[in-house]
């Protein structure tokens, strides 16, 4: 079936399982000429470097600083497209607005644009923004379920009595009948909820926007931000899949985290810092909460140093739950094949973000 | 008023909101036209799925409450035994609680000496419900049966039957019998998909990089794309197909009777038995998931032949009977690397004693047959006799769950 998209059209955003290849009879209208933000020898952006791209389009230089791109030389050619798959781009590519006028559209390969946005990336009206959403979701909705069963069979005691060759039977949490909440139900949210159906789960979705997803097939209630303490005494697994911004930065605090339902789980594949790390860990230590699967954390790599590390009820992955031997790969050729195509004709680029609020 | 006319003329029958009848219509075209294959019992040419029970899809209560409006529908009486363990609270419902109208619990008891005292009443049993809880269960249900010919009905708590049958029990075979097929499938299907999960994103791994401190980016796998081999597809392995569905997984089935799920959406390919069924199945599959029960025809299925034959980097998974898989076979396997790993939540003994070298292979997760044990489990099951089966042997209604003890399913 067709996933519903944020805006109830699927015409805007792309979706790896649902979305129809592009295929046009419209004539190009203009050449892009790339610069890209990244490693030269990316094997993931092969597909760029290598590949075939529209007729009058071409690459034409690669960095990571500044000084990787000789700016008189590229000036006279006009750059009008950065694409992004550098991890600290943010002062470069403002560096790059700036010397180069002409560039109309910036692409990232990632999905969180946190790394990259600014007041300056706001500012630049002419410029459009574009993201890879749509093409991990499934993935880390596979993740989320995981995690969810990780703690309801308790997997950790599995381990634990296989070291100790103890058969001591226990009894199993059921997920069917159970709540998870989405915090933040854009396309990963709502893959997670795809699944969390199929299982017999209630899903609760919380959104900025929550009359966007009126009547969504697949989520029972859907909640506005103001609604979050509510969601949290409702849901037994709380999955936070929203982006990073100034919006978001902070929301799961120690009082949202009070109001948590009994046993309840926190999964993080967004952002860190959208969680009060702190508080996760007093309410961790204390039992408060159940457990947690972190795929992100506020500072990365973890730190040796943080508790999390060592907290039993804490199932830790390094930022990694979406990392496939493909997907960087799969990212650049959705950039090639999709919106490059896009772009040249004219057309309606997808999977474009509000600058403005950071997602 | 006859009560299958009563009920087929009432429009709404069931207290919560049913997601399609059991007691569906016969056209052939209208079971045809399930196309969406997540909520709709699986067509069925031969019409025979009617007769099963699942949890999650079929239409509850609606004889119970037959017999509440209607106490005229009652074409018989219930005057039950309980083979069950002296203390068994799972039974609660059967034991304690209150039975529907035409029913009487006689007695309770573990062996034939309990129920000596009813050997000489007028009332004589006519359905024995028999708990896996009960010690020697296997040796006392025969003795049951030859002291009380009245017994017209077995029904069996759990959906396995391989603890009671026994070529005595062959010889009783004219007796229908019935079980908790369908009660237990959707834990199990969880379980599936964690222990497929488990491998994909090499949990294990990440335990130990926890452990040490050790923050190092490596890769996962997908369950998106990946082949389901299901061997034995009854009601626990539709279950996980019906999951694994979402999850973009492609289904491979292996069944006695493949033309019954020929028309099953949710699967892509379905076998019959034989060796080379299997093998096939074996050589096409990601992750393998074992469902079958334990009969004469299964036993030692799942063995040396079938794991040479299983793709790089295969993952096995056996939620049905220990006995149906070699276990030496797939230790080899194991320690060898043919298989990524196993998930086995049964074994031939259970427990399994420590000396079992299964213990010590870092690729197996082992669960103490627990991974449907959930607070209620057994308690359902036993509700699920007295407010779906019961009522219907009253009114005389065909049984859900029928078993056959000679083929051990």
């Amino acid at each position: 079936g067709i996933l519903y998209a944020m805006d109830g059209s699927n015409k805007k955003y792309y979706n790896r399982e649902t979305s129809i290849p592009f295929s046009s009879d419209g004539d190009i209208i203009k050449e892009a000429k790339i610069l890209s933000l990244g490693k030269a020898d990316d094997i993931n952006n092969e597909p760029l470097y290598k590949g075939q791209l529209p007729e009058g389009s071409r690459l034409l230089a690669v960095g990571l600083v500044l000084e990787d791109f000789d700016i008189p030389a590229l000036k006279l050619q006009e750059p009008n497209v950065i694409f992004i798959s550098s991890s600290y781009p943010r002062e470069v590519f403002l560096q790059l607005l700036d010397a180069f006028p002409t560039i109309e559209w910036m692409h990232s390969r990632s999905t969180g644009i946190d790394h990259i946005q600014s007041k300056g990336l706001a500012a630049a009206e002419h410029v459009v923004v574009t993201n890879s959403k749509g093409c991990y979701s499934s993935t880390l909705a596979e993740y989320t379920l995981m995690a969810c069963a990780y703690f309801a069979k308790d997997l950790p005691r599995l381990m634990r009595q296989k070291q100790h060759k103890d058969w001591s039977k226990y009894e199993v949490l059921e997920l069917r009948g159970a709540t998870l909440g989405v915090v933040g139900y854009g396309d990963i949210g709502r893959a997670a909820s795809k699944l969390a159906k199929a299982y017999g789960m209630k899903v609760i979705a919380l959104r900025r926007n929550p009359t966007l997803s009126k009547g969504c097939p697949i989520c029972d209630k859907v909640y506005g931000v103001d609604q979050l303490n509510t969601l949290m005494s409702e849901s037994d697994y709380v999955l936070v899949a929203a982006p990073l911004t100034d919006a978001t930065r902070g929301l799961i605090d120690a009082d949202a985290i009070a109001h948590a339902k009994k046993d309840a789980v926190l999964i993080n594949v967004g952002r860190g810092p959208i969680i009060d790390e702190d508080a996760l860990i007093d309410a961790l230590s204390n039992g408060k909460l159940k457990g947690a699967g972190l795929d992100v954390t506020t500072l990365e790599p973890l730190p040796t140093e943080s508790p999390l590390w060592e907290l039993d009820n804490v199932l830790l992955s390094p930022h990694n739950m979406d990392v496939t031997a493909t997907f960087l790969r799969e990212s650049t050729e959705f950039f090639v094949n999709e919106n490059l195509e896009r772009f040249v004709r004219g057309e309606f680029l997808l999977n474009q973000v509000d600058k403005v609020a950071g997602y | 008023m006859r009560a299958s006319s009563l009920l087929r003329s009432l429009k709404v029958v069931s207290r919560r909101s049913p997601i399609n009848p059991v007691v569906c219509s016969f056209h052939s075209s209208s079971l045809r036209a399930a196309t969406n294959g997540v909520t709709t019992p699986h067509a069925d040419p031969q019409l025979k799925n009617y007769k099963f029970w699942n949890r999650e899809e079929s239409t509850p209560g609606q004889f119970s409450y037959l017999l509440e409006i209607s106490p005229e529908s009652i074409q018989k009486e219930a005057r039950i035994i309980s083979l069950t363990a002296p203390d068994d609270e799972a039974n609660h419902a059967l034991h304690e609680g209150a039975l529907p109208m035409g029913c009487r619990l006689l007695g309770t008891g573990s062996t034939l000496q309990d129920f000596n005292e009813l050997r000489n009443s007028d009332q004589q049993p006519n359905v024995v419900f028999v708990s896996p809880s009960c010690p020697k269960a296997r040796v006392q249900l025969p003795l049951v049966l030859a002291a009380f010919p009245t017994i017209e009905w077995i029904h069996c708590r759990s959906a396995g039957i391989d603890f009671v049958v026994s070529d005595a029990l062959v010889g009783y075979k004219h007796i229908p019998c019935t079980n908790a097929k369908g009660q237990f499938s959707s834990s199990l299907a969880e379980y599936t998909m964690m222990a497929c999960s488990y491998f994909a994103k090499d949990l294990p791994r990440l335990m130990r990089q926890k452990k040490e401190k050790n923050w190092a980016k490596y890769e996962v796998e997908e369950l998106r794309g990946k082949t389901m081999g299901i061997v034995g597809y009854g009601d626990i392995g539709r279950a996980c197909a019906k999951i694994a569905h979402v999850y973009g997984m492609k289904i491979v089935a292996l069944r006695r009777n493949p033309s019954i799920s020929e028309v099953d959406p949710l699967c892509d390919v379905v076998y019959g038995t034989g060796k080379s069924s299997l093998n096939k199945l074996m050589s096409e599959s990601d992750y393998i998931v074992c469902s079958a029960p334990s009969t004469v025809e299964t036993r030692g299925m799942v063995n040396a032949d079938a794991f040479k034959a299983v793709k790089e980097n295969a993952v096995f998974i056996n939620l049905g009977r220990g006995p149906v898989v070699d276990e030496k076979a797939l230790i080899e396997a194991l320690k060898t690397g043919r298989l990524r790993g196993a998930a086995l939540d049964v074994f031939i003994e259970e427990p399994l004693p420590p000396e079992s070298e299964f213990w010590d292979v870092s690729n197996v997760l082992i669960s103490p047959h627990n991974m449907d044990q959930t607070g209620s489990f057994m308690h359902e099951a036993t509700e699920f006799f007295v407010n779906e089966n019961l009522p219907r042997f009253v009114c005389g209604e065909d049984l859900l769950n029928p078993v056959d003890v000679e083929i051990g399913y």
